[in-house]
């Protein structure tokens, strides 16, 4: 037995098959399988470095699957920007694989990858190019080579679903936040891609444009034409989503359903979270002894079950 | 009074067809030592309220007086280095103010521009840099290799190693997580009452700041349309989405409550923990009532 054991170890061939075998039962499709066409994002064992020595990224592996809503969150500085830039090729990875629609990631695939990924900024002064709102929205399809009345469909089209069909001739700066922001995403809309990655996106708006904004993510998703994949801080946008991925320190901590992880003291402490108030409230009622209507009333206690239910029936599931 | 604001108003551009007003007859008298937040729909001219109080701009009407500085519109303005140094102003975008080729550099520049000595300045920089709960291995860093957040701490932190009296924040929390958002908040309300700095914030997340500000101020269009305690702001809560404000949760939950029980004069409980206690304490009375009625 011995003998076996130190065969093992010492043979790179017979570990590498092991690992291999290891890997099968997890959810880590092997190249070229089938699984990478149902998939619209995958990532192997993927690291990166700024600096080539400290690793920023840590090797992660990840699917999402086409018509997912998912949301990347974690404390500031964690990778997270950093992922979504290895994504499209923004940053070139130092190790590992990306596979973006079944196409795998590299120098010869570059301009096809990028055409099925739109990228959304914490800032949208940061992309807008046009003197109008139109311009903006056909700059990237006639870098597209687009006919002019596809371009033209298109401009008309997404415009009117966004709300800015009045703002098409405005200069980007006349328009407010939550106006600049529906026009960054018209004009990515239109380059009709397949995976749309929000970076903070939403963070600078105001309430009501928040309230807006989350609206139109729910829109998007039911159109189910469009993976979703945003980082975010922002509580409810996390739960409206339908997974939620953490990173912590250039690696993914976990990987679950946004009810879950507000569950998750130790985890929401990890990424540095809170959940959202009415959240909050109900955990400090329940502390309190107070359970949700929902839930039902608790022997003892002088039923405080109903008072909740006569001043506010909120509900866990979200 | 720290900051007196009488019949300001402010237009971009004047004097040129693009006009624009941004400010509109804005009264406002803020005491020293408190903590105010500032709310409002996007463009209804905060920042531009902000950019008054250290003298980047200066009003076209009206007159700001800010500590012992007085700017009038239209008069020639008195030298305002000292304003500036005692008025710390944190922007919207943090990128507007790191320029230094470390974060050392960047943190350091305040202080030995108003005279510090290098050694002090080092140690204001260090001091900054752990008040916003970052590594001090970042300060050789390039300050705009730091990811967002990291970046919005750093600005902040420059503006801390001032030691400035008035701290002016415009949206210090966006790109945030939630956890720094919340010490950040912790910490100006420290220095707020331990060491006595009057502290304004910008704020789109009104119920993060509700249980820790003093003062409010709402703004629409250029006008300060309420300006009062917490107390007022709950009472007038159903006139915000008239300013493109909704309703904030807390303020939400306590006026149910306070329909429910008559606690129109009580001060508001507005954190998670402090609503959850009121509702529990009512509700136990309530019971205990209609069993020694039973």
């Amino acid at each position: 037995m011995n003998a076996m054991e130190n065969i093992q170890h010492k043979s790179p061939v017979l570990t590498g098959y092991q690992e291999n075998i290891a890997a099968a039962g997890e959810d880590i499709p092997a190249e070229g399988s089938s699984k990478a066409v149902t998939d619209m994002v995958v990532l192997e064992e993927l690291s990166f470095a700024y600096d080539g020595q400290h690793a920023d990224i840590h090797d992660i592996s990840l699917a999402i699957g086409k018509g997912e809503w998912v949301t990347l969150v974690g404390a500031n500085g964690c990778g997270k920007s950093t992922l979504i830039r290895l994504m499209n090729g923004l940053l070139r990875t130092s190790y590992g694989r990306i596979y973006i629609g079944g196409i795998r990631l590299e120098p010869g695939t570059l301009g096809e990858i990028r055409q099925k990924v739109g990228m959304v900024f914490q800032n949208p002064d940061n992309q807008f190019i046009g003197a109008t709102v139109e311009e903006d929205m056909a700059f990237g399809m006639e870098g597209r080579c687009l006919d002019a009345g596809e371009m033209r469909n298109r401009i008309s089209g997404y415009a009117s679903r966004l709300g800015i069909s009045d703002l098409l001739h405005r200069h980007p700066q006349e328009l407010s936040g939550g106006q600049k922001q529906r026009a960054a995403i018209a004009a990515i809309l239109a380059m009709e891609p397949e995976l749309i990655i929000f970076d903070e996106a939403s963070s600078m708006l105001d309430e009501k444009a928040r309230r807006d904004w989350l609206d139109l993510l729910l829109e998007m998703h039911n159109e189910a034409r469009y993976t979703l994949l945003s980082i975010t801080h922002d509580a409810e946008e996390i739960a409206a989503s339908q997974r939620v991925l953490v990173m912590h320190q250039g690696g993914l901590a976990a990987d679950l359903a946004p009810q879950e992880l507000f569950r998750d003291v130790g985890l929401l402490r990890l990424c540095r979270m809170e959940p959202p108030f009415r959240i909050r409230f109900a955990l400090e009622l329940e502390k309190r002894g107070m359970m949700p209507a929902q839930q039902g009333m608790t022997d003892g206690s002088p039923n405080p079950g109903s008072e909740v239910k006569r001043i506010w029936p909120f509900s866990w599931s979200m | 009074m720290a900051i007196q604001l009488e019949h300001v108003s402010y237009t971009y551009d004047a004097r040129s067809l693009l006009r624009q007003t941004a400010l509109q007859d804005v009264n406002l008298e803020l005491a020293e030592g408190l903590l105010t937040g500032i709310a409002g729909a996007s463009g209804s001219g905060k920042s531009t309220l902000l950019q008054l109080l250290n003298g980047i701009l200066l009003p076209t009407e009206g007159t700001v007086r800010v500590l012992d500085v007085t700017l009038i519109a239209g008069r020639k303005p008195p030298k305002l280095a000292s304003l500036r140094r005692r008025v710390g102003l944190v922007f919207q975008f943090p990128e507007q103010q790191l320029f230094a080729a470390t974060l050392e550099e960047d943190l350091i520049f305040g202080p030995l521009n108003f005279g510090a000595s290098p050694e002090d300045a080092a140690r204001r920089a260090r001091k900054a840099v752990g008040q916003m709960g970052l590594d001090e291995a970042l300060l050789s860093r390039h300050p705009l290799q730091l990811s967002g957040g990291q970046r919005r701490k750093a600005a902040i932190a420059s503006v801390l190693a001032m030691d400035p009296d008035i701290l002016v924040l415009d949206e210090p929390g966006a790109t945030l997580d939630q956890v720094s958002r919340m010490e950040l908040t912790q910490l100006l309300h420290r220095l707020c009452r331990e060491e006595g700095k009057t502290v304004i914030i910008v704020t789109h997340r009104l119920d993060e700041l509700l249980p820790y500000a003093d003062l409010w101020m709402i703004m629409h269009e250029g006008r300060a349309v309420f300006q009062g305690t917490t107390r007022g702001l709950v009472d007038e809560a159903r006139q915000l989405p008239g300013y493109g404000l909704s309703v904030p949760q807390p303020i939400q939950y306590w006026l149910e409550l306070e329909e429910a029980y008559g606690l129109q004069t009580e001060e508001p409980c507005l954190s998670p923990s402090g609503l959850a206690e009121r509702l529990t304490q009512l509700a136990f009375t309530e019971a205990k009532k209609a069993r020694a009625y039973a």
